[in-house]
């Protein structure tokens, strides 16, 4: 039989604010265990839980990018469960009142993914288990550093559809500036709801819930493994169980995880520590407009104001902080085409081939326009910029000292030149001759004495044009 | 002698604070074998106290409570001193912080003598739960002192501090002051910060004080009392001046009897006893009103569903790993945790998580905890029209006096069914004080509770002064 | 109504071991309670669950970290630690 595969998904981003969501210790990646952690975070007794204003801004930011209502009143419940990544043995989450509800992505240009809802939530700890000892080690490091999860509903048929949902909110909470979402690092974490149904279905199935999926490729595969295996099941008269499943990427496939001997009941109840939360509508209106532009805006703006090809905006969206040196440099130089291949281009070359990312470059957006500019202007030649570009990528430096510094400013004196074309003329007579006598060909060589003797500030169509009038 | 004569004292150096201290260090030494008054006496850092306090007097330094000592309910966390919660689970638990109303009370110079015993976790009203032994009632040691603050009711009543920090969640502070012939009050909700109190359960918890009159514990509170930026459940609303209308006239005042809390299941010498203080007020020119509060029937449900639920969630945490008694038994994580609180926490505890899980479990929780939670609506809502006529409810705190010890501690249902009378000033946040009334027969003290609108502790602290003027204790025999 | 089932199930969720006679006598304590606790169950549902006052965004904790505590004072009172972390029997 054929299938349909139908997928939700639960999205955990972890939030870029300075503290952690119920305690003041620093939110921040790693550290030696338990270096960032306090009697709150940790879970002594008699310890109380105070809510983070910037963990709520977040939140709230990560409703707009995704086209969510943003609620007025928000409260927060406890999810009980042990574990040992768990000191409280209780998660603090929104589970009635999420702060955002109702978004939407438009994906593949034109389905709407319909988001149910964002909520608050810590993170637990860390475990490092040790199979020679038998033992698990709890780090509390990560306990408290606030979450918000996205709640997709089960909108998705297929693996296209999520991945490129998955790169659209994770650039849009990029862009947000809500979270890095770096999947490999965690930082952002994507589970994932799928069941299929017979095509011309319109009866869900049992669904399976996928772990562990750190990059876009392992959600790719992931889907693929369990949409074989669901259908196989059902192929042979089973029916597939409601569990969840870790994905393994070595081997390309999802297991499920040893079951609990009980099912969960995590007898979520209001938060008697933590009072609910107002937002009032002016609050709403002022993070609205904190909010840095979004991605989709972005590529607008380049493709209908900029004239760049859709292609290009894209690339250049699809790294924030590459985008917004672009931007840097257009408002000086609002040369868009210009800037945009040689970056693009030239400056992606510099990246690739020393694998550094934009944040590593030492020189500043203002030097790349200037260096547009001179470029445009005829000061430089276009290949003595891509020359320039490069010792400013390796070395640092303004682009008008490196073009001072290695001779590569044009010369525009036709004078200059002339003497210089004649003197190539008389001492290549032979060349002049054959050259005269049709073979086109050598012009290119005459050139090349012509530039070589010159220098690299030589302006290669003023020396062009007095070479071709000489040879007449 | 009072607290505010304690300080004249101490002040004009009629008494020095070491000399004090010793007093009281002395006297728990002597009689505190009889009474189980304390888990932990701090020889050594209470007279340490008492020198710092010395100090600051000589230097003219002194603040409310420099010198004074008292003892702390072991439920309240304490820089380096164990804090045990009277459970196994937390015999050897020494925490790394301090409460707020600790660090309050230090930087005023206060003596801490010791923490007080109590019911394990503060569940039960009898203080016989504890893992290190019952406590005895100082007027008849074969006599429970009710709960659970009983420690701090006998340290008071045995004359083993100048005042105690206890706590209330259903009555723990009253029931006890109403047993051992002392006076507790308990402070609105959000009046006194809940940083550092072992929560049992989160909103109904309030750190409340015994003390051998109502002025001294309106002293206290006074130095205990404001918003804190570590609890955010504490109120901005509580501003002090707890003694503010002492003395004043009280004629005027209406009081209201809520004809509920005098039905069946009073006994009679306490009923006698409570109505004969409505007869005070009367004569003193005092409205007395007859008024009523329908939902009283509900509120041991109420009661007992939402302190169990939130104590199932807030005891989730001691499981033998980061801290608290851990196990020898458990090859797995599971088996590891289940052994570490079967043999961590006594029954009482665990009947009290096994009832608020069954509170919030799947299928249950509908019908139990979210209609316990529509009770404490309708409470807070009759007692707000209760308040729209009246200044202060009167009624008594406990259905009998004390017991003996071994009577009823066993048996759950009728345990719970005791609480009826103060539960209801948690459910509904509202301030109240517990003051001797009378005596039974057997000499055992009576109690009766002054109720007030919230954050107007102020009020009941003066009618109950009041009464405590034209009124004589017994001393108990200890 | 109330029995030993329900009772293992609610050991299970308050992760608490017992003998087969503690159980026997948990579950007679639990019917008991149970039926007090019944009370509850018929009030009258129009009436809105209690729930804290709302607090404003604007009071909420600043954003901004603070020193952690010393890693010693964390894991002082722990009967198991190794690296600085707490130790449980493998997990997974």
């Amino acid at each position: 039989m054929r299938y349909q595969p139908v997928i939700g998904l639960e999205i955990h981003a972890e939030l870029l604010t300075d503290s952690k969501v119920f305690c003041a210790c620093q939110n921040e990646f790693g550290g030696s265990e338990n270096t960032r952690v306090c009697p709150r975070c940790s879970g002594l007794p008699g310890t109380l839980p105070l809510l983070n204003m910037g963990a709520v801004k977040l939140a709230a930011k990560a409703g707009f990018a995704t086209d969510c209502t943003i609620n007025n009143y928000s409260a927060f419940d406890r999810k009980n469960y042990f574990y040992p990544d768990l000191p409280k043995a209780y998660q603090i989450t929104q589970f009635e009142h999420p702060i955002c509800t109702d978004g939407h992505i438009t994906v593949k240009g034109s389905k709407d993914i319909r988001i149910n809802r964002i909520h608050i939530e810590e993170d637990a700890g860390k475990l490092v288990h040790d199979d020679y000892e038998g033992i698990s080690m709890a780090d509390y490091n990560r306990c408290g550093v606030p979450l918000i999860e996205i709640v997709t509903e089960p909108d998705f048929r297929s693996i296209e559809e999520v991945q490129d949902f998955v790169e659209q909110i994770a650039l849009r909470l990029k862009y947000a500036e809500v979270c890095d979402a770096r999947m490999e690092q965690g930082s952002m974490r994507v589970d994932v709801n799928i069941s299929i149904m017979p095509v011309g279905s319109t009866e869900f199935g049992t669904r399976a819930e996928l772990k562990n999926l750190n990059s876009l490729k392992a959600i790719g595969r992931a889907i693929e493994y369990e949409i074989n295996r669901q259908a196989e099941i059902l192929d042979n008269g089973g029916s597939v169980v409601q569990e969840t499943r870790r994905y393994n990427d070595n081997h390309g496939d999802t297991k499920a995880l040893r079951s609990k001997e009980e099912a969960h009941d995590y007898r979520y109840f209001p938060e008697p520590d933590i009072p609910p939360v107002l937002l009032s509508d002016e609050d709403i209106t002022e993070i609205k407009n904190s909010m840095p532009e979004m991605p989709q805006t972005r590529f607008k703006r380049y493709t209908e104001q900029y004239g760049l090809p859709e292609d290009d905006a894209n690339l250049i969206i699809s790294d924030k902080n590459f985008s917004d040196f672009y931007d840097e440099a257009v408002k000086i130089n609002p040369d868009y085409k210009q800037i945009s291949n040689l970056m693009l281009v030239e400056l992606n070359r510099n990246l690739n081939e020393s694998e550094k990312t934009i944040s590593d470059v030492t020189f500043s957006p203002a030097d790349l326009a200037e260096l547009v500019k001179m470029s445009t202007d005829g000061v430089v030649s276009k290949n003595a910029a891509k020359d320039i570009l490069k010792i400013m990528f390796d070395n640092g430096g303004k682009p008008m000292n490196i073009a001072k510094g290695h001779g590569f400013i044009m010369d525009n004196d036709a004078s200059g030149l002339e003497t210089i074309v004649d003197k190539i003329i008389s001492e290549n007579a032979d060349s002049v001759e054959s050259y005269k006598n049709g073979n086109q060909k050598i012009f290119g060589f005459l050139m090349g004495q012509v530039v070589r003797l010159a220098g690299k500030g030589a302006n290669p169509k003023l020396a062009k044009e007095l070479l071709t009038e000489k040879l007449k | 002698m009072s607290l505010k004569e304690l300080r004249k004292m101490l002040d004009k150096k009629e008494i020095g604070a070491i000399e004090l201290t010793q007093h009281y260090l002395d006297n728990i030494d002597k009689k505190d074998g009889a009474l189980n008054s304390y888990i932990t006496v701090c020889h050594e850092s209470a007279l340490n106290s008492a020198k710092n306090a010395q100090e600051m007097i000589d230097s003219n330094n002194s603040d409310s409570f420099t010198g004074i000592p008292i003892s702390v309910k072991d439920n309240i966390c304490t820089l380096g001193v164990k804090t045990t919660c009277a459970s196994r689970m937390l015999e050897d638990f020494i925490p790394p912080y301090n409460a707020t109303v600790m660090e309050k009370l230090n930087k005023s110079g206060i003596v801490m003598l010791g923490k007080t015993n109590m019911d394990e976790f503060a569940m039960g009203g009898s203080s016989q739960t504890s893992y290190f032994g019952g406590v005895k009632n100082p007027y008849d040691t074969s006599r429970v002192t009710g709960g659970s603050s009983g420690g701090a009711a006998a340290s008071i009543a045995a004359d083993l501090c100048a005042a105690a920090l206890g706590s209330d969640t259903g009555g723990s502070v009253r029931q006890p002051a109403s047993f051992c012939g002392v006076t507790g009050l308990k402070p609105t909700y959000g009046a006194v910060s809940r940083w550092g109190l072992i929560a049992f359960a989160s909103s109904l918890d309030q750190i409340g004080v015994l003390a051998k009159s109502a002025e001294d514990t309106g002293f206290i509170l006074n130095g205990i009392c404001g918003y804190d930026k570590n609890d955010a459940t504490s109120s901005k609303n509580a501003k002090g001046e707890y003694l503010s209308l002492i003395g004043s006239d009280i004629s005027k005042l209406k009081i209201g009897v809520p004809k509920e809390f005098f039905a069946d299941g009073l006994n009679n010498e306490v009923k006698s006893a409570v109505l004969s203080a409505v007869e005070y007020y009367k004569k003193l020119g005092c409205e007395i009103m007859d008024v009523s509060l329908p939902s009283l029937e509900y509120a041991v449900s109420a009661y007992y569903l939402i302190s169990s639920a939130e104590a199932a969630s807030n005891l989730s945490r001691f499981d033998g790993i980061k801290y608290g008694f851990r196990s020898g038994l458990g090859e797995d994580f599971n088996d590891l945790i289940k052994n570490s609180r079967r043999e961590g926490f006594g029954g009482e505890v665990k009947r009290r998580i096994m009832l608020g899980n069954y509170a919030l479990c799947s299928g249950y929780y509908d019908a139990y905890y979210k209609n316990a939670t529509r009770i404490r609506t309708q409470i807070r809502a009759e007692y707000a029209s209760i308040f729209e006529k009246c200044d202060v409810i009167l009624t008594p705190t406990a259905p009998t006096t004390a017991y003996k010890i071994g009577e009823q501690e066993n048996d759950p249902v009728k345990m719970y069914l005791a609480d009826i009378y103060t539960v209801t000033v948690n459910i509904a946040g509202l301030p109240a004080i517990s003051t001797t009334c009378g005596y039974d027969k057997n000499d055992m003290p009576i109690g009766m509770s002054l109720i007030g609108r919230a954050f107007d502790e102020k009020t009941i602290i003066a009618v109950c002064d009041r009464f405590e003027h034209d009124f004589t204790r017994k001393e108990a025999e200890i | 109504m109330f029995n030993s089932d329900l009772t293992k199930h609610l050991a299970e969720l308050s992760k608490i071991e017992f003998t087969d006679d503690e159980l026997e006598r948990m579950t007679s304590d639990m019917t008991d309670i149970i039926a007090i606790m019944d009370k509850a169950c018929n009030f009258d549902s129009a009436v809105k669950p209690y729930a804290l006052d709302a607090v404003d965004y604007n009071d909420l904790r600043s954003d901004s970290h603070e020193m952690s505590y010393p890693t010693e004072k964390i894991i002082e009172n722990a009967k198991n630690v190794k690296n600085n972390s707490f130790v449980v029997p493998k997990v997974v």
